[in-house]
């Protein structure tokens, strides 16, 4: 629902600023660099939307080649990796993020930088918990099929 | 390091997200460098940097939108309309819509999902081989990505804008040099599938005003967009992203306001689908924004061009070389990952060796394109062995011939630089 809201208030954003630039021959100011801001969130925000149905762009060449249970522990150990990686960066913007706070410095019109950096860790954050609950749930999958594959 | 490297090659191969691969690489780089690791947020936060990215979402999201529409239906109605009556005319039907419509819709998947079923009726009716018409659909998902306003362009000259050349690379340029290479692949297969039609005598329909003025009326609403979007861009009225956001409300108003194609309700659900996809792609572009920083601040372009200058002694072998490469690559890689992780490293080095920035990207992308319909994993055989429920191998062979085509005009285009750049030098840039 945030991305579709996000989404539907870029179209809106940039259709206006058209219309104003042609028909009246004004803009807003703040308009441009909103907008520019809003295709980070929708980014992010699509990226964090792909991890909860574990749609990221990878190669996956060798996991298909493996038995079923070698493909769930290489699964788990790519999305360990994978949540590592992104909770490391996530810690590092919210560090730049406080940094920025206190630095007060302005992104445009009277919005600060920090709030408009708030979705790095926020989403990174959320991408790498998802990723270990998705690891979590491979290495379920495989404890419990392996009585059922033994009987 | 080495070490490092081989490890994350082979996490990657394991399925491992390549984004997460991307990002290691750039936060062992900098750490190693010394260098706070704060560095790799900020450089992702440079996606807020660039207006020409305001045209991946909404350009992205008019596709999925004109997908589920009846767009392509009508699309079709009117090109069979206009070309169905002359030999091989169904065929070359199918190769001008879906070009079209793959130039709309950038991710060339959505065009096989969209226009593919169509086509293989149409095709099969007009009594094609069962072999040709799979091919041809499988082979329509990728054709078209040369033409504006495609995605794969736009970012091309995104990433290239980041390296800071001598020579701007502009979304424009891309678009203009995309034109007559794209063209050149059309007349080639175009030929070849009126040749495949001399065999069973054209099943073609005759010519009707009548059906052109109702295949006309029909498509009313859509036929202005690619005149409004290429007339704007090309005559320098709209920017790309300026486009894109005409596209997308246009294409809203249409077909869930006027046609009531697509219920509102379905609406955040494509939205959200669309903006998905885009999130894919821009995480890896962000985090490939700090690994090309490292990269380049380590002079691995330098280091490149340095250590392939002893083998690779001109221009001409170069390009043999990055043919092949970028084919091979092609197979592994999607084509918007392939853009912003290896156009970095190449463009400094194929500058060195005299080659324009702006016909690099066209061969760049040509080669990538094949990528796409190559066995044993191009995506386009993946998506239509799905949809037609075919083994990938029957799609594989059946696509031969049409990749024998296009290698043929990727060679042309790479070793005919004019193709690309005639245009560009007539527009005075």
């Amino acid at each position: 629902m945030l991305l579709a809201l996000v989404l539907g208030v870029m179209i809106a954003l940039a259709a206006g600023q058209i219309l104003l630039r042609n028909a009246f021959d004004i803009g807003w100011l703040w308009s441009a660099p909103l907008l520019r801001v809003l295709v980070l969130w929708v980014g992010m925000l699509g990226a964090l939307a792909a991890t909860r149905k574990d749609e990221h762009i990878a190669i996956d060449a060798l996991s298909r080649l493996l038995p079923r249970a070698g493909r769930c522990v290489v699964h788990a150990f790519t999305r360990v990796f994978a949540a590592g990686v992104s909770l490391l960066i996530a810690y590092h913007a919210a560090r730049l993020v406080l940094e920025e706070r206190a630095g007060g410095s302005i992104a445009f019109s009277s919005v600060p930088t920090w709030l408009c950096e708030s979705i790095l860790p926020f989403a990174f954050g959320l991408i790498g918990v998802r990723y270990l609950l998705t690891a979590a749930r491979s290495l379920h999958d495989l404890v419990a099929a392996e009585p059922a594959e033994r009987a | 390091m080495i070490a490092i490297l081989v490890v994350l090659v082979v996490l990657a191969l394991f399925g491992a997200p390549l984004y997460a691969i991307i990002a290691s690489c750039a936060l062992l780089g900098f750490w190693s460098a010394g260098v706070d690791l704060s560095v790799v947020p900020i450089e992702v936060y440079r996606l807020a940097d660039n207006p020409v990215l305001v045209a991946i979402p909404l350009f992205t999201f008019a596709g999925y939108l004109l997908g589920e529409s009846g767009a392509p239906k009508r699309l079709v109605r009117l090109a069979q309309a206009l070309l169905g009556w002359l030999r091989g005319g169904i065929a070359l039907v199918g190769l001008a819509s879906s070009a079209l419509f793959t130039a709309f819709t950038g991710a060339s998947g959505v065009t096989i999902v969209a226009l593919g079923p169509l086509l293989y009726t149409a095709l099969r009716e007009a009594r094609y081989s069962e072999k040709f018409t799979l091919g041809l659909v499988t082979t329509s998902g990728c054709l078209g990505l040369l033409f504006a306003p495609a995605l794969p362009l736009i970012l091309y000259a995104v990433v290239a804008q980041q390296l800071g050349l001598d020579e701007p690379v502009r979304v424009q340029d891309l678009f203009l040099a995309g034109a007559l290479p794209g063209l050149l692949m059309l007349v080639l297969l175009g030929a070849y599938s009126i040749w495949q039609d001399r065999a069973h005598g054209s099943a073609s329909v005759p010519f009707s005003w009548s059906e052109v003025r109702d295949a006309v009326r029909d498509a009313s609403w859509e036929l202005p967009l690619p005149f409004v979007v290429l007339g704007g861009i090309y005559s320098g009225y709209f920017a790309a992203s300026e486009a894109a956001a005409a596209t997308a409300l246009y294409v809203l108003v249409v077909l869930v306001g006027i046609r009531r194609e697509i219920p509102l309700q379905r609406l955040p659900a494509v939205m959200r689908e669309s903006m998905v996809m885009v999130g894919t792609i821009l995480i890896i572009l962000g985090v490939a924004l700090s690994s090309t920083n490292y990269m380049v601040d380590a002079g691995v372009p330098y280091q490149l061009f340095e250590a392939i200058r002893r083998w690779i002694d001109g221009p001409l072998t170069f390009l043999v070389v990055l043919n092949l490469f970028l084919l091979a690559l092609g197979m592994v890689l999607d084509i918007f990952s392939a853009i912003v992780l290896v156009v970095p490293i190449i463009v400094p080095v194929a500058i060195s060796y005299g080659i324009h920035p702006v016909h690099l990207g066209i061969v760049f992308l040509a080669n990538m394109q094949i990528g796409y319909i190559m066995p044993p994993m191009g995506m386009d055989l993946c998506i239509a062995s799905r949809r037609f429920q075919r083994p990938v191998l029957e799609l594989a062979r059946a696509t031969l011939p049409f990749i024998a085509l296009l290698l043929v005009s990727v060679l042309i285009i790479t070793y005919w630089p004019d193709l690309s750049l005639v245009l560009l030098k007539r527009s005075g840039a």
